[in-house]
């Protein structure tokens, strides 16, 4: 255990969750020292919290599903501006963006991916989903070499089957531990899924271009810095020069975001956090935050000049 | 009229004729008659009396937001007539922060002096929470403020930007070092001005030491320099400071540098990327800048140039604004 890793644990104990993080530097800042690593294996230094424990990806999902649609359309299987339908009847349920509007609407590929990276639109993600396919998702993660990376079902699917296991005291029953504790959506092994790692390696891939081109990766880091939400990762980097790009996931107690850190010096990092909460209830700032708080912890170690702190992972 | 004014805004912020009556010092029937007077000269019904309770008609909200601003015109005018009567009318009643050295005042002086503007100078050391108040109710005509602060309602002069350094204790490992990274600073408390006084100025201050990699374990209030060199030298911890003469003349910088004497207290050394920095404007009440303000804004930004190291603020980082600010430019 380092220091840091102390740091880490007690902040997720704090905030009365538990919590697994990676964080890795994508870009150096010219001020930190750390020679990169001869073996090419892990270039720049990396930090860790059970950064290897398969978690339940939730929204999370939605980058791969940026990243799908990208790449289609970077091998010529998908126009960006191809106009897609959404219905109001059938419609992926949720409280933000199309989910909770009412109205028949015609909109581009690319817009819908607009929606579902700013305000997690499980409606406008669902119908990017059906145009991909789940099984390009899953190729675009392989092509990555995430082999633990998997999507087995699309939003609509993972909301009906928390509705099954709620019963039929519906949302209510989420205040219930035991209810939450059977939601086969909290379980990675039979939902959407990945490990922390893995997903700092899948915005490493997405900031160095490295699945299409530049042009392509410049519009999906532009949807990325678009997110509105500012309580968990942004929280954590409270300047006006940082330059923040991320993707949230939240399930009952589950709360994550995945994104990306850039300092004026030009440092880059990508940071995944993924938390469970203590308190079955949904509105808990503190566990909000406290992934914000954790991620700092990480990169400002990643910053820092003294490097005598940071644990080499592997 | 401004007293049957007056009388409108007590009972709206009352709601109630009697209390409103108490705090005017004056009996309930003839302000009464004030209102309806007032009702009578706007052709309005201004209170609605239906209830027990008063409150203010539609016209009368309406009508608040301008009486407030006639009566704090009001009271501005009867300063300045105040002022004329006691043969005072030449005067600027101008305020310093306490944290300027003696040689920048007397270069304020002298420079204002020297503008001949036929104007006196009238000088007052105030902290810039009693300037802003000072400067809200007509009392001075312009101030030198600590940034950030709230300036609603006044006008601000050009930023000018004085680098900290840390007051170190003589053995620290830090000051052995040209300059000293914030980071190398861990392990020490810091001695700081208290937060009230400048709530926005502290918090920030302490973002910019964490963002650097200093989180001092206690912070410690202190203001006067005695006390905060005392702190220093009793090796525990640290505080920030711009650059003095003394530091100056030690460090070959002035004009006997050469043969200083090394001194007793506190070792000041520059902070590497001159991450912190105390920043000043010279604030004004909106639509209030004659030329004696321009005047003043001149000499305080010279005598801040010449004998304090001031140098005109320019944010150096682009923004990255975030979806959260809901405004794009």
């Amino acid at each position: 255990m380092t220091e840091i890793q102390d740091r880490l644990g007690s902040a997720f104990a704090d905030a009365g969750v538990s919590g697994v993080l990676h964080a890795r530097t994508l870009r150096p800042s010219p001020g930190a020292a750390g020679p990169p690593d001869p073996s090419g294996e892990a270039p720049f230094p990396e930090i860790g919290y059970e950064p290897d424990q398969l978690v339940c990806t939730a929204s999370v999902h939605k980058v791969c599903v940026l990243l799908t649609a990208h790449r289609l359309a970077a091998e010529g299987r998908l126009r960006l501006t191809e106009r897609i339908d959404c219905r109001a009847a059938g419609r992926t349920v949720g409280s933000t963006g199309l989910s909770a509007m009412l109205d028949d609407v015609r909109m581009s590929a690319r817009d819908l991916a607009y929606l579902m990276m700013a305000v997690s639109d499980n409606a406008a993600a669902d119908l990017l989903l059906e145009r991909v396919g789940l099984d390009e998702v899953n190729r675009t993660t392989r092509l990555l070499g995430l082999e633990r990376t998997l999507a087995v079902e699309n939003f609509a699917a993972a909301q009906a089957g928390m509705r099954d296991d709620a019963g039929p005291a519906g949302a209510g029953a989420l205040a219930d531990p035991a209810v939450v504790s059977r939601l086969r959506a909290l379980d990675p092994a039979r939902s959407n899924r990945s490990t922390p790692r893995e997903l700092t390696r899948l915005l490493g891939a997405l900031w160095h271009d490295e699945l299409c081109s530049p042009e392509h990766g410049e519009a999906m880091r532009r949807l990325m810095s678009l997110q509105v939400w500012p309580h968990r990762l942004a929280s954590g980097f409270p300047f006006d020069d940082v330059g923040l790009a991320g993707k949230t996931g939240t399930l009952p107690t589950l709360r994550a975001e995945v994104g990306v850190v850039e300092y004026p010096d030009g440092g880059r990092y990508a940071v995944a956090v993924f938390t469970r909460a203590a308190d079955t209830a949904h509105v808990l700032p503190a566990a909000d935050s406290v992934i914000g708080t954790a991620a700092r912890i990480a990169v400002d170690a990643l910053r820092a000049p003294v490097r005598a702190t940071v644990r080499r992972v592997r | 009229m401004i007293r049957h004014l007056e009388c409108f805004v007590a009972v709206a912020e009352e709601s109630h004729f009697g209390r409103a009556a108490a705090r005017l010092g004056m009996a309930q029937p003839p302000l009464s008659q004030r209102i309806q007077r007032l009702e009578g000269e706007f052709g309005l019904r201004l209170f609605d009396r239906s209830s027990r309770r008063v409150s203010l008609t539609n016209a009368g909200v309406l009508l608040l937001p301008e009486v407030r601003a006639l009566l704090e015109r009001s009271q501005a005018l009867q300063a300045c007539a105040r002022r004329i009567r006691d043969g005072r009318s030449d005067l600027l009643r101008a305020a310093l922060p306490p944290d300027l050295a003696g040689p920048t005042v007397a270069a304020l002086l002298a420079g204002f002096r020297g503008r001949h503007t036929g104007v006196e100078l009238e000088l007052h050391e105030l902290a810039t929470a009693e300037q802003l108040a000072g400067l809200r109710a007509g009392e001075l005509d312009a101030g030198l403020v600590h940034l950030p602060c709230e300036a609603s309602g006044l006008e601000l002069g050009p930023v000018l930007r004085r680098e900290l350094g840390v007051l170190l204790p003589p053995d620290a490992d830090a000051a052995a070092l040209d300059e000293v990274p914030l980071c190398a600073l861990a392990g020490y408390d810091l001695v700081l001005f208290p937060r009230a006084a400048e709530p926005a100025r502290y918090d920030g201050l302490l973002n910019s030491c964490a963002r650097e990699g200093y989180v001092p374990d206690a912070v410690r209030h202190g203001q006067g320099e005695s006390f905060v060199h005392g702190l220093v030298l009793s090796g525990r911890a640290v505080a920030f400071a711009p650059r003095t003469d003394r530091e100056a003349a030690e460090r070959g910088g002035g004009p006997d540098g050469a043969g200083a004497a090394p001194q007793a207290g506190p070792v000041w050394r520059p902070l590497v990327g001159a991450p912190l920095a105390r920043r000043y404007a010279v604030a004004w009440p909106a639509g209030r800048d004659g030329a004696t303000v321009g005047s003043f804004v001149e000499a305080i930004g010279a005598a801040l140039r010449d004998t304090a190291g001031a140098h005109p603020d320019t944010p150096a980082r682009t923004p990255h604004l975030r979806p959260t600010a809901e405004f794009w430019l």
